[in-house]
């Protein structure tokens, strides 16, 4: 209790001894100090700082060295480095200053907990400099009689301390002011200088760690000079056209400096320098005449000196000043060249002469005018014709023969030697041989074999092969010695046609061209594919060459892609020829994707692509597929009518039996309800209102079996399969073929067989007499030659029901033997009867054929089939036309079968007639 | 070391009347390393450059400091050096070198001192000639220099480390117009002695 009370009473003692000002000083009395207070050190070092406390602490506070505690900042000192001297003294070591940091402060700890600050100090830690090097001066002229030495030095390392240059110069005998760097450390100027004393020359570097000095320069100012450079420059032309003169002023006395000069010139427009040669320049001047210059040509000149015997440094170059040269005679004719039309008449030449202008080192001076002079070669007497022209070509009209053309160019001075050209009547000559280019950088090469023989001159024409224009023609001449020349001008990408001409002594070869690029790209676009023809697995696919401008550069190839949307992509080349290409083996009825790609040397573009969708079916398959089914078809047909043509006789024993005529039948005799009257052939007589009683006649002859059994069914077989079912009774024999009535169908069975076999085995008709609105019906005979119950109810009260609808029409035919040829050709259905089921009373007298025993088909369904039906009928009309219809008499009857009166007729089947019951 | 700095015959040079003074002293050459071999090349170019300048240099005074053209006739009464003191110049080609140093040395010496006492008065009585001015500073300059190496070459060559030297009248005090026409009586005989110095020296100077 009483420690925590004494280290409050310390604390507040610190506080107060640090806050009360001092009577004595007015400042902060501390508990105590550091030494050494605020430290530089060398970084690297080792150090050792002491914390003294002061006695008037200890007394109040209880504080003692032990109690303190080192820090760097806020970075608490490991108490390994501490060392406590006595009571009172504390030191700290770090044996590496590197690792210090400021400030450095002594503290305590009170109350082993409260830490208050004694004492703290700054600490710079830094580097001593190095000594300067690579001390270089130069005395650079300002003015005219102003010099100011500049000295430049390597400073050495940072040392992160204040450190001061110092550039100190001096005489045997005398030490000048030094000279303080100002913003820099590397560098300073002195304006006072003497030329001519030797004077040493160094560096101070000084800082709170020691002070080092650069080597000693020793040095003449007068050598270590850059002169202001040759000032008034002027260039004046002399008497000569290769001469200028120049002429300049030296800033540097004579006797303080000898100056030697460098001439340099070029021509206006040329960025390369010539010098005049060192040699010629080497002494003191003012002026020199620049000889060996190009008549009438701008020159520009600059000058620069240094001290005559290369110690020191050269002048900056001179303000630029430009002359001209006086003019001379032109030192060479114009190349001349020609171009000869012969469109007009070949025996007429318009011949255009044209020339070049001379370069300004050959025109030496202004051409004023060209002087042609042209010459018939081919005859002496005719006058020589001159011509002044101021422009470079000239046309001329000439019959065609050989000339000799010569020009000259003038200009002040005087007259180009001349330049000739002949020009012969024909090219017959030698051309030259293996025409070949290289592009060379900019230029484009072009290079050739001489003919055999001497050459004197080459004309190379060239020019830019365009789609859009013509080709403007360029031309230079070679000399004949060479076989080569560089094309300048020469556009990359641009294809050129270039052709040499070799011109003889007398004549001029034929000339040879060749294509060519100074440098080639891949093509601007692709060729645009598109189809010409698809097919089931190939295509024609078309396009356009590229325009020379598309091109680029040489096409080396096309190349086709294709593919399907999930295929693979195929690639085929092709020849840069070509402009059609067969696609084969591709898929049918399968969608393609194609592009074409055009291919030069260094590179290729792709067109846009072009989709197509190859055929389903190949050429004529359509055509292999329907014709012959068709010719098939119609084969069978004309097969089945000549068939039927050829067995109608068959067909009609088979589908129509003939029916025997009951009227011509015995029963008619012994029948006595009949009375003889009666004549069936007549019908009109009997009906004269077109309404008779159902009658069914059934002819049967006794000598055909078949006609009972097989071949009468077959009919109805085909009907069954024909589906040919309808409501209402079957007609069974006569009501199918003829579709006598589309309310009466045949009540066929799908059992062939067993309708087969019943009509083989039975055999019956029914003969009802039935009257007419009332009329007396007429006596029915029925004939069978089955036992069995014919008509049964069931397969009545069917047709009875299947037919109800259509009680109110009755329908039934009447066909008699006598009376087929005649009726022929007769629609069936003129003699269709409609009968109306009045009453029970009102029976209709039918002849039922019972094939089977299935019963005729509901209405519905039979409406449906009419259709079907009459298309029969008029297949079956068609192939029984001419024939004889045998009309069976279908009739529904809503009475039962019961009811009816009932005969049943004996049928002698051997006999094919009817025996009476 | 028994060597008077060159400093202190600056300031001696200021004194009203004309003195004596030691002008070098002592057993060592001073500033050994720079007394090269180069150093009577370089003295000779010095003689050349003050020979090349001193007519140019009263040329600008007479115009610059009296505001005349040119250099009027009445300048060569103003200017007449005969009654003002400068260091005798006896020497010829025929006399030996240590003696032509040596009255190099005094004849420098009294130049130096002479045209430091014109700048001043100059800078003081016609401060805007500028080109005057600057002559003037460049003049004495040389003068400084050559005063260096002929000290070197007395040295080294002689063991001379004693010259006594005369210096002239200072202008203190004077008026205008005296230190003007005394600047121009100096300047005047500057340029005949400096040319004879020139054509005496030369032979003398040059490398043997």
């Amino acid at each position: 209790m009483f420690s925590r009370w004494s280290w409050v009473a310390c604390g507040f003692y610190l506080v107060l001894n640090i806050c009360s000002p001092d009577a004595s000083s007015g400042l902060v009395q501390s508990c105590g100090h550091i030494i050494p207070e605020s430290p530089v050190l060398a970084l690297g070092s080792n150090f050792t700082a002491l914390c003294i406390l002061n006695e008037s602490c200890l007394d109040f506070g209880n504080i003692y060295a032990s109690q303190i505690i080192w820090k760097i900042k806020n970075r608490l000192v490991p108490k390994e480095q501490y060392r406590e001297i006595n009571r009172t003294v504390s030191s700290v070591t770090f044996n590496d200053t590197s690792s210090l940091a400021t400030p450095l402060t002594c503290n305590i700890l009170a109350d082993g907990q409260m830490e208050q600050n004694i004492y703290g100090i700054t600490v710079t830690v830094g580097l001593a400099p190095e000594k300067p090097k690579n001390l270089s001066c130069i005395v650079h002229q300002v003015s005219r009689f102003t010099y100011v030495m500049t000295c430049t030095w390597d400073p050495g390392r940072h040392t992160f301390l204040d450190t001061q240059f110092k550039l100190r110069y001096s005489w045997p005998e005398e030490v000048f002011p030094d000279c303080i760097p100002k913003d820099v450390n590397n560098s300073c100027s002195i304006t006072d200088i003497q030329f001519f004393v030797n004077t040493e020359i160094w560096v101070e570097a000084t800082n709170a760690l020691g002070k080092a000095e650069s080597d000693r320069l020793v040095v003449d100012p007068i050598d270590i000079v850059k002169p202001l450079s040759p000032q008034n420059v002027s260039v004046t032309s002399g008497i000569l056209p290769t001469v200028l003169q120049l002429t300049w002023e030296n800033w540097i006395s004579y006797a303080v400096m000898t100056l030697k000069f460098n001439i340099r010139y070029r021509i206006v427009g040329d960025t390369d320098w010539m010098e005049v040669p060192s040699e010629d320049t080497a002494s003191p001047r003012t002026s020199f005449s620049v000889q060996g210059l190009r008549p009438y040509t701008k020159y520009i000149f600059s000058i620069r000196c240094m001290k005559e015997d290369g110690q020191g440094y050269w002048s900056d170059w001179s303000e630029e000043k430009i002359g001209t040269t006086i003019e001379d005679q032109p030192s060479k004719g114009p190349p001349i060249w020609r171009i000869i039309d012969t469109s007009h008449s070949p025996a007429f030449w318009t011949v255009h002469l044209i020339w070049k202008a001379l370069k300004p080192f050959e025109a030496n001076g202004v051409i004023l005018q060209y002087e042609v002079t042209v010459r018939d070669k081919s005859s002496l007497s005719c006058p020589v014709k001159k011509y002044n022209v101021t422009s470079t070509n000239h046309t001329l009209q000439l019959p065609e023969g050989t000339y000799e053309v010569t020009l000259v160019a003038r200009n002040s001075v005087g007259a180009s030697p001349p330049s000739v050209l002949l020009i012969p009547a024909s090219n017959s000559k030698a051309p030259v041989k293996n025409l070949r280019t290289l592009p060379k950088h900019d230029k484009l090469w072009v290079g050739w074999t001489a003919p055999n023989s001497y050459v004197l001159k080459y004309v190379i024409e060239w020019c830019l092969v365009s789609s859009s224009s013509d080709c403007i023609i360029e031309w230079q001449i070679a000399q004949g010695d060479v076989q080569g020349v560089d094309l300048k001008g020469i556009k990359p990408f641009k294809c050129y046609l270039i052709t040499v001409y070799p011109l003889y002594a007398d004549g001029q070869g034929s000339g040879q061209s060749v294509k060519a690029y100074l440098k080639q790209d891949r093509p601007s676009k692709g060729p645009t594919v598109q189809t010409k023809k698809v097919g089931k697995a190939e295509a024609v696919l078309t396009w356009n060459h590229l325009t020379v401008e598309e091109q680029n550069g040489f096409i080396r190839n096309y190349t086709i892609l294709y593919k399907t949307i999930d295929g693979n992509e195929t690639v085929v080349t092709v020849d840069p020829s070509k402009t059609e290409y067969t696609l084969s083996s591709l898929t049918s009825d399968t969608l393609y994707t194609v592009r074409m790609m055009a291919s030069t040397d260094n590179g290729s573009s792709t067109g846009p692509d072009f989709t197509f969708t190859t055929q389903k079916f190949g050429k004529g398959e359509i055509e292999a597929i329907v014709v012959p089914v068709c010719l098939a078809f119609l084969l069978i047909v004309l097969l089945g009518v000549l068939f039927c043509f050829n067995k109608r006789d068959l067909i009609k024993k088979h589908i129509w039996p003939i029916v025997p005529d009951p009227s011509k039948s015995n029963i008619a005799q012994w029948s006595p309800q009949v009375p003889a009257k009666h004549n069936f052939n007549s019908k009109d007589q009997m009906y004269p209102e077109g309404s008779f009683t159902d009658v069914s006649v059934v002819e049967i002859e006794a000598d055909d079996k078949k006609s009972f059994s097989e071949q009468d069914l077959k009919p109805f077989d085909l009907l069954k399969k024909e589906k040919s079912t309808s409501e209402g009774h079957s007609s069974g024999i006569g009501g199918s073929s003829c579709m006598s009535s589309p309310r009466q169908s045949v009540s066929d069975s799908d059992e062939g067989e067993t309708t087969q076999n019943t009509s083989s085995t039975v055999q019956y008709s029914t003969v009802v007499l039935n009257g007419y609105r009332d009329q007396t019906p007429l006596q029915v005979f029925s004939r069978s030659e089955s036992t069995q119950p014919l008509l049964d109810s069931e397969e009545r009260s069917e047709d009875h029901s299947g037919g109800a609808d259509s009680t109110a029409q009755r329908q039934q035919y009447f066909r008699q033997n006598g009376q087929d040829e005649t009726n022929t050709d007769r629609p069936c259905f003129e003699r269709t009867k409609q009968i109306t089921h009045a009453d029970e009373g009102d029976l209709v007298g039918f002849v039922q054929l019972q094939i089977s025993g299935q019963s005729s088909q509901p209405l519905g369904l039979g409406m449906e089939k009419n259709t079907q039906e009459a298309a029969l009928s008029s297949v079956l009309q068609t192939c029984t036309e001419g024939q004889t219809v045998r009309p069976g008499t279908v009739e529904e009857n809503p009475l039962s079968v019961d009811e009816m009166p009932k005969s049943y007729l004996p049928q002698t089947v051997r006999q094919g007639g009817y025996m009476p019951q | 070391t028994g060597v008077v700095p060159f400093v202190a015959l600056l300031l001696l040079q200021r004194r009203p009347v004309a003195g004596r003074a030691l002008l070098v002293t002592g057993s060592g050459c001073p500033g050994h390393g720079l007394c090269r071999s180069n150093v009577l090349e370089q003295t000779r170019r010095q003689v050349a450059v003050l020979n090349a300048t001193a007519q140019e240099l009263f040329s600008l005074y007479v115009s610059g400091a009296w505001g005349w053209p040119g250099v009027p006739s009445e300048s060569d009464k103003l200017c007449n050096p005969a009654g003002i003191f400068f260091p005798a110049f006896r020497v010829n080609r025929t006399s030996e070198r240590k003696e032509v140093m040596v009255a190099m040395y005094k004849l420098f010496a009294f130049l130096n001192t002479s045209l430091g006492n014109i700048t001043r008065d100059q800078e003081e009585l016609n401060p805007m000639a500028k080109e005057l001015l600057e002559r003037l500073h460049n003049t004495t300059k040389t003068t400084r220099g050559l005063i260096s190496n002929l000290t070197c070459l007395l040295c080294k060559n002689y063991n001379i480390f004693q010259v006594d030297v005369r210096y002239g009248d200072s202008s203190k005090g004077k008026s205008a117009f005296k230190k003007k026409q005394q600047g121009c009586q100096v300047l005047r005989k500057y340029v005949q002695v400096i040319g004879q110095a020139a054509r005496v020296l030369l032979p003398h100077l040059s490398p043997s």
